[in-house]
């Protein structure tokens, strides 16, 4: 498959000023007032330019350029807003000129006439993908109405990183690379909505992390990871249409299991902090229900295909999770461990709501082709890779902070026909 | 030297049967054969005629597609297997809510029928989105019991081997009687608020023996018309229930004491306990035939046995239908008896089951066909037969010295 034309440039080394940070909402009321006003003109020339590429099957030029540097002023804004880029944009968009880029087309592509006429409608699955990761993009304001549905909940991943990368560059002058990865990929996505959106291409936007964030370096391998076997995409639609009703007896089980975890971790957790490591029995416990609670997440979420057992053994499921033994843990973050793990469960959260938006769309899909989509199988992959991380953390079957990355996970998760320069995620 | 335990097994199976069947009916109790015309207009009958007549076809036909769908699923639902990572119980559990869930889909068409029928001639107010989406909740517990009882099964089965069913059925006797018990709390209801009908309640129930059973309502006129009451719970979760539908005007005081006291009946009586009782006689066996019928496949511990485990349990269900009918109606005349002993007032009797016709639109006096496989209460002809045997019978014992 060819590489999507639409590709994030990332000149970023985390550093961030903490004065601009502290002010950084401050900072940007002039661009909010710029971004107004560009979005209203956009808005009418959104439509003009639409007309031009129904008639004559290409956008104008002009026009195309006008897009793109809209599109990518805003990837500049809401990269400068998340935390993900450091300098004050500049207001004209211009390519090359901040840390976090957008690559488009030069010139306008020919496009077949018939997904020019339902561009809207063929978006929407994207747009609310888009609206769970960063939540703005010409993508939204061609709508009208796109301003209530920003406001109405849309960015949650970019708002989380967001939030909690503001505190930790206040106190470290860097942004953590997890925060600022997770954000870039929503930057990444929207901005390859926006320009399917904005006819800009028609190349439909690509959701899997390894593919959006292709050109970062990967953070390092987390104790807590996942394995397995991710290219069988095949999904039964007998069981993918009563998907949710079959998952509801593993709900229960994990809701049950999950109770007896919590009440086992309060001996665990004294054992943790006076022993220095948790009990092995009591390690193993948590374990298991981490574990299974992600097979179950795999099979509700339609990341994988079969019916998981009921004792989240390990190997038992073609998504699984690699797990550290007891091994000796920091006191003091074990001592502080709920009150350090609240970043994670926000982060968390927000994924939540991705993984939520992917599944559904997932469940159309996979509805009609018998198939999971790469890239939602992947972001899937992602969100319940990072509870996994959150709960294990919580938990105390590690003290491994978890990573926000889309990049974590390491090796081989790639299609038999996927760009081998990618970096596959499990 | 099988065949004298299984004589025992039947002989008593015979007898607790006889002992759940004995009722205070008198024997010398004779029906006086009654003209529909007399009680009912033209009209009426038309309109309750052709009311059933619509649902016996939904009825007939959700069961035929519910059998050809078991059907095709009890010959090819184990290739679902594949679809699981789980162990067989859990295997088990997937198609065991699969088939269930196929069935579930199959049936929705003639519900949905069922319901256009019955919004059509005011009896039901449930749209259809409320119909189609508002009841997951529901759904959701029945997928959930039916994985509690696979797992029971199945792993009793894969624990004992081929006797399984003998633990499982009273297992399931255990699960119907906590059923029976919890459900009065699970019914959202409130305090009766007519001093006077709840007055009436306190001399029946006194009557009864059976005081202190609390008179509750359930309001259901948001989603029918259809009047109704029902006796419910045992021991301290008993409790007499009625619907508001009964109570909005349609129906006279006397009439109402009449429904109160059949309520009573059921509690005096005890019909609870022996509806229990009499799924436990049924279970027994059921399970047994159950366990005959999938031995082919491996046995109730092999997930491959589930598809046909279902097919035979809706097969079982719907041979069993008339009997458990029969055993209803037995019950319910008795009730009525009751109603009528401790009321003494069988013109009131005679009016309310006059006034369920325009109603409920219930066919009064249905085909045998129908009387077999539906009616689990006498018909309103019987129970109307039933208030001037009682008259009859009141004069004789009156007059006799």
């Amino acid at each position: 498959m060819d590489p999507h034309p639409i590709v994030l440039t990332v000149d970023d080394d985390l550093r961030r000023n903490r004065l601009t940070v502290f002010f950084r909402l401050l900072l940007a009321i002039p661009h909010f007032l710029w971004l107004f006003v560009w979005s209203l003109v956009m808005f009418f020339a959104a439509i003009l330019h639409w007309f031009v590429a129904l008639v004559a099957g290409r956008p104008a030029g002009g026009l195309h350029r006008f897009m793109c540097s809209y599109l990518r002023y805003q990837v500049h804004l809401t990269a400068y807003l998340t935390l993900a880029g450091n300098p004050y944009p500049g207001f004209l968009g211009e390519e090359g000129e901040y840390p976090v880029d957008v690559e488009l087309p030069a010139e306008p592509q020919r496009q077949p006439r018939l997904t020019i006429l339902f561009r809207l409608l063929l978006a929407v699955p994207a747009l609310l993908l888009s609206s769970a990761f960063a939540g703005t993009g010409g993508a939204q304001f061609q709508y009208g109405r796109g301003v209530n549905a920003r406001a109405s909940g849309g960015g949650t991943i970019a708002f989380a990183c967001a939030f909690l990368g503001w505190f930790a560059s206040l106190v470290q002058g860097r942004m953590p690379k997890g925060l600022r990865d997770a954000a870039l990929y929503g930057i990444g996505y929207s901005a390859q909505t926006g320009a399917y959106l904005l006819l800009v291409t028609d190349r439909y936007p690509n959701s899997d992390p390894t593919a959006l964030l292709g050109g970062i370096e990967r953070p390092p391998v987390h104790p807590v990871r996942i394995v397995g076997e991710p290219h069988d995409l095949r999904r039964s639609r007998l069981t993918v249409f009563f998907r949710l009703l079959l998952a509801l007896p593993h709900l229960v089980w994990v809701s049950l299991w999950g109770v007896a975890v919590v009440l086992v971790s309060i001996p665990n957790w004294f054992v943790a902090l006076f022993g220095g490591r948790p009990a092995r029995p009591l390690h193993r416990f948590a374990a298991r229900w981490v574990r299974y609670r992600l097979h179950v997440g795999s099979f509700l979420y339609l990341v994988a295909n079969p019916f998981p057992g009921f004792a989240g053994a390990e190997g038992s499921y073609p998504l699984d999770l690699e797990l550290p033994d007891e091994r000796r843990q920091d006191r003091w973050r074990t001592a502080f461990r709920i009150l350090l793990a609240i970043p994670a469960l926000i982060v968390d959260a927000a994924l939540g709501w991705a993984l939520l938006v992917a599944s559904v769309l997932t469940w159309f899909y996979a509805l009609v082709r018998g198939s999971a989509p790469w890239g939602l199988r992947n972001l899937s992959a992602y969100a319940l890779r990072y509870d996994a991380q959150t709960y294990a953390y919580l938990l105390l079957v590690t003290d491994a902070y978890p990573h926000a990355s889309p990049l974590e996970g390491a090796e081989a998760e790639l299609p038999p026909d996927h760009e081998p320069a990618l970096h596959p995620l499990a | 030297m099988r065949a004298a335990p299984a004589a025992a097994l039947a002989a008593v199976w015979a007898l607790a049967a006889w002992w759940l069947w004995r009722t205070s009916v008198p024997g010398s109790l004779h029906l006086p054969h009654l003209d529909e015309h007399r009680f009912f207009s033209a009209s009426q009958l038309h309109a309750a005629a052709s009311f059933s007549r619509f649902g016996e076809l939904t009825w007939a036909g959700g069961s035929l597609c519910q059998l050809a769908v078991l059907a095709v699923y009890a010959r090819y639902g184990a290739r679902f297997s594949r679809e699981s990572a789980a162990g067989p119980i859990g295997t088990g559990m997937l198609l065991g809510m699969l088939g269930f869930a196929l069935v579930w889909l199959a049936e929705l068409p003639f519900g949905v029928a069922d319901l256009w029928w019955q919004r059509r001639h005011h009896v039901s107010y449930v749209g259809y989105v409320d119909f189609l989406f508002g009841d997951w909740l529901a759904l959701a517990a029945q997928f959930l019991f039916l994985c509690l009882a696979l797992a029971i099964v199945m792993g009793l089965a894969r624990l004992v081997g081929r006797w399984w069913w003998l633990p499982a059925a009273p297992l399931f006797v255990g699960v119907a009687l906590l059923f029976a018990f919890v459900t009065p709390w699970l019914l959202p209801t409130h305090r009766l608020d007519d001093p006077s009908l709840r007055a009436a309640a306190v001399r029946l129930e006194a009557k009864e023996g059976v005081s202190r059973t609390p008179v509750v309502v359930q309001d259901v006129r948001d989603v029918t018309s259809l009047p109704n009451a029902e006796a419910a719970g045992l021991g301290p979760s008993r409790r007499i229930v009625l619907f508001d539908t009964l109570l909005d005007g349609r129906f006279t005081e006397p009439e109402l004491r009449v429904v109160v006291a059949h309520e009573a009946g059921h509690v005096a009586r005890g019909h609870i306990w022996k509806s229990v009782g009499w799924y436990a006689l049924f279970a027994f066996p059921g399970t047994f035939l159950l366990a005959l019928a999938v031995r082919r496949r491996g046995g109730m511990g092999e997930a491959a046995a589930i598809p046909l485990a279902l097919l035979v349990l809706v097969v079982l269900g719907l041979l069993a239908l008339p009997f458990q009918n029969a055993i209803s109606r037995h019950m319910e005349a008795e009730a009525d008896w009751r109603a009528l002993v401790t009321t003494r007032d069988p013109a009131a009797a005679v009016g309310l089951f006059r006034r369920f016709v325009p109603t409920t639109l219930d066919d009064p006096n249905p085909s045998t066909l129908d009387y077999v496989l539906f009616e689990n209460h006498p018909t309103l002809l019987q129970r109307i037969a039933m208030a001037k045997a009682y008259e009859r019978y009141a004069a004789g014992a009156a007059q006799s010295p």
